[in-house]
């Protein structure tokens, strides 16, 4: 049983990874996620990019919800932007992913700041619709201005490439898209545990009281909507090279409220919590279909009935779990760590 | 004794029907593959569309249409989205490796298209009209199973061009600011200049819009002779028209496939007297067609119990028409199935007859451009032919 770490330094009292368990631990997720697509087939493959896309666009709003508090029902128009720059950026002016991406991710932060002022004066439910609007107004210019965008038909994106090599499979694009995210799974870590981390996480608990303590208010509020956005800007241009094309209709609302979903079912606050969240969000219909596919097969009839259940039994999931665990997948990950760590002497 | 006497019988007669069939055991597989909207916005149509592509191959594999060959039909739920619909194409593909794929969605038919061309090249056709999957050159697998909203803008302004009066025709486009709604009206605007019919007015809403008030009042300062919707399934037809009527118009109202099942005459009640609009395909009612009736027939057979089936069934059901021809020339040119030979087939397809399903289809640019118009029964709840086949130019 492991019953403490000894640590002789703040520094490592402070560091991502405590343990030696924890970075050997590390260690063989970073070798199992090299070896990843060699293994893996087009299907896993195809969810694994889809999957990082979303944790990373996820994470975007975990730092603005989670971390500081503040909501946002327009995350999927951030990224629809940063996707559109980056697509009418590679396709019109034929710039690499390395400049068009970050590019996007610009853009996405210049629009996050403008959105995110009026955080200062409203608040919850109100803020929620005052960045709704960020939704509508971006769906409408991604609709209709059509010399830039390509209107309703959108527009097609040639595969990024690296020194001539072209990263069109999902096994090949897997390699940027899943580098970029964990860096910025990494940023994110490393933002919590900086002064600006702290600022955030003072203005959730209590604005009043931050600003006492002389955390700026508004400077914080932005920056947080600044990074946000950042993270959705940079998952929409890493989504513009898996998909290799783009419409307005690649970001709706109901995407906005998916990121919501998986920050709430991963854990609101939690860097971990965000990849468990995207995980469920994806992988549990996947599952699901898997078995309505089993279930099939014994009783052909039923597929009416239990294509549309799929969806009830994913629904009751998230309701179940949340009433069970509201602090969200972090937490049970946590707790089963615990049992595991202090077995047989807890329980 | 008795007991034994029989069990010979049933072995003997077994051992017989094997040695009848010797083909069936040795046909050759071509595997089906399709991301159905079973669930979802789009499940109205995506249940009708499986059933009726899947009833027609089992029909195929039934009547050995394609001698040699055994049709096997795989299918998921796609649940109209487009991440999911690749998702389940991708694995489809990897799992079944079928020939032929079908696709739920104009999106997922953009989104899989690079991926279909340079790797997958299978024969693929999907529950879209749009216009952009029908072009050769970006979408060399992929097919239109009938007309693109194109093409069926083009009937309509052919049916109203053929029966104008003495003065000229004057029309309004009311569409959704969708692909859908928005993917037809750049030809359509160049056709109806080229056949001489003014239009007079562009009405854009929100899909699904209900409240059309000042839309209504846009219609009857320009009193159009004809309104073409496009866009939409019913919501704001049915408002449209019913407004329209009580401030006394004149005008005629049409629509396009999606706005033409039965649901819209049943909601219109009444109102429904004149609606147009047009159909790629015959109706499940259709007394004339051959090939409807061995559609009918086969329903009786298989589930006696069903007395409509609406025209995304047809869909389905012609969409299979076309994958089973398309085999059936590739095997006669003795050629192998590969997705490369079955799309390169569908332009050989001219003037062929599908049994009154259609009009007589012929492929050009991987699209049937050939539709009828309609008028509503409003009485007997059905529609009725208003014009014979027209193909599009």
């Amino acid at each position: 049983m492991l019953i403490g770490n000894y640590k002789e330094t703040y520094a490592s009292d402070e560091a991502l990874f405590r343990t030696p368990a924890t970075r050997a631990w590390m260690a063989v997720g970073a070798l199992a996620a090299l070896l990843f697509p060699f293994l893996a087939g087009d299907y896993l493959l195809y969810l694994a990019d889809l999957m990082a896309i979303l944790a990373l666009g996820a994470l975007g709003l975990n730092i603005l919800i989670g971390f500081t508090g503040q909501i946002s029902l327009g995350h999927a128009a951030f990224m629809g932007l940063g996707a559109y720059t980056t697509a009418i950026l590679a396709s019109r002016l034929g710039l690499p992913f390395w400049l068009s991406i970050p590019a996007g991710g610009a853009l996405a932060t210049a629009a996050g700041m403008v959105v995110g002022v009026p955080s200062l004066r409203i608040k919850g439910l109100y803020l929620a619709i005052a960045t709704l609007s960020a939704q509508v107004i971006f769906e409408w210019v991604f609709t209709n201005w059509t010399s830039v965008t390509g209107g309703i038909r959108g527009l097609n994106v040639p595969p990024a490439s690296v020194a001539g090599f072209r990263l069109d499979t999902d096994g090949r694009i897997y390699f940027l898209i899943v580098a970029v995210t964990v860096v910025h799974f990494l940023l994110a870590s490393n933002l919590r545990r900086s002064r600006w981390g702290r600022a955030f996480v003072a203005v959730r608990d209590r604005d009043v009281a931050a600003e006492i303590v002389g955390v700026n208010l508004f400077r914080t509020k932005i920056l947080s909507f600044m990074v946000s956005s950042y993270y959705a800007g940079i998952a929409g241009g890493l989504w513009v090279y898996f998909t290799k094309v783009i419409t307005p209709e690649s970001f709706p609302l109901s995407l906005s409220i998916q990121f919501l979903a998986i920050v709430i079912v991963g854990g609101l606050g939690s860097v971990k919590g965000t990849v468990y969240g995207t995980i469920f969000m994806t992988l549990v219909p996947e599952v699901l279909k898997a078995g309505t596919g089993v279930a099939r097969a014994v009783w052909p009839d039923a597929q009416s009935y239990l294509f549309p259940l799929r969806d009830v039994v994913f629904g009751l999931l998230i309701v179940v779990f949340l009433i069970f665990e509201p602090h969200g997948l972090a937490e049970v990950w946590n707790r089963v760590k615990r049992f595991f760590s202090l077995w047989p002497f807890a329980k | 004794m008795r007991h034994w006497t029989r069990l010979a019988a049933t072995l003997s007669a077994a051992a017989l029907a094997a040695l009848a069939s010797p083909a069936r055991a040795a046909d050759e597989v071509v595997t089906v593959g399709a991301c159905q909207p079973i669930t979802g916005r789009f499940a109205f149509a995506g249940i009708a569309i499986n059933a009726g592509l899947q009833d027609y191959l089992t029909l195929a594999n039934e009547k050995q249409l394609v001698p040699g060959r055994r049709f096997n039909y795989v299918y998921e739920d796609s649940g109209y989205d487009t991440e999911k619909a690749v998702a389940c194409f991708k694995q489809i593909m990897a799992k079944h490796s079928p020939v032929i794929m079908y696709g739920e969605s104009t999106g997922l038919g953009k989104a899989i298209a690079p991926e279909l061309n340079s790797r997958y090249k299978v024969l693929y056709a999907s529950a879209s009209f749009s216009s952009e999957l029908a072009d050769p050159k970006t979408h060399p697998y992929s097919f239109i199973s009938g007309p693109t909203y194109s093409d069926m803008f083009g009937v309509l302004l052919e049916y109203i061009a053929r029966n104008k009066g003495a003065a000229k025709p004057k029309v309004a486009f009311f569409y959704s600011d969708t692909e859908f709604g928005k993917d037809p009206i750049p030809y359509a605007r160049k056709r109806a200049a080229e056949l001489g019919i003014e239009v007079v007015n562009e009405i854009v809403t929100k899909a699904g819009a209900v409240d059309v008030t000042s839309e209504v009042l846009q219609l009857k300062k320009t009193n159009p002779d004809y309104v073409i919707f496009q866009g939409y399934i019913l919501s704001p037809i049915v408002e449209v028209i019913r407004a329209t009527k009580d401030f006394g118009l004149k005008t005629r109202f049409m629509g396009t496939f999606w706005s033409m099942d039965k649901g819209i005459i049943d909601k219109l009640g009444p109102d429904a007297e004149g609606y147009m609009g047009v159909n790629p395909y015959a109706y499940f009612y259709d007394e004339s067609a051959p090939g409807i009736a061995a559609m009918r027939a086969y329903n009786q057979k298989v589930r006696p119990e069903v007395k409509y089936q609406p025209n995304s069934y047809i869909q389905g059901w012609f969409t299979g028409m076309v994958y089973v021809e398309a085999v059936r020339r590739v095997v006669a040119a003795r050629k192998p199935v590969t997705g490369e030979n079955l799309a390169a087939v569908l332009d050989t397809i001219k003037d062929w007859d599908t049994g009154g399903v259609t009009g007589k289809v012929t492929f050009v640019n991987h699209k049937a451009g050939v539709g009828r118009v309609y008028r509503a029964n409003a009485q007997k709840g059905v529609f009725e032919p208003a014009s014979d086949w027209i193909y599009s130019k």
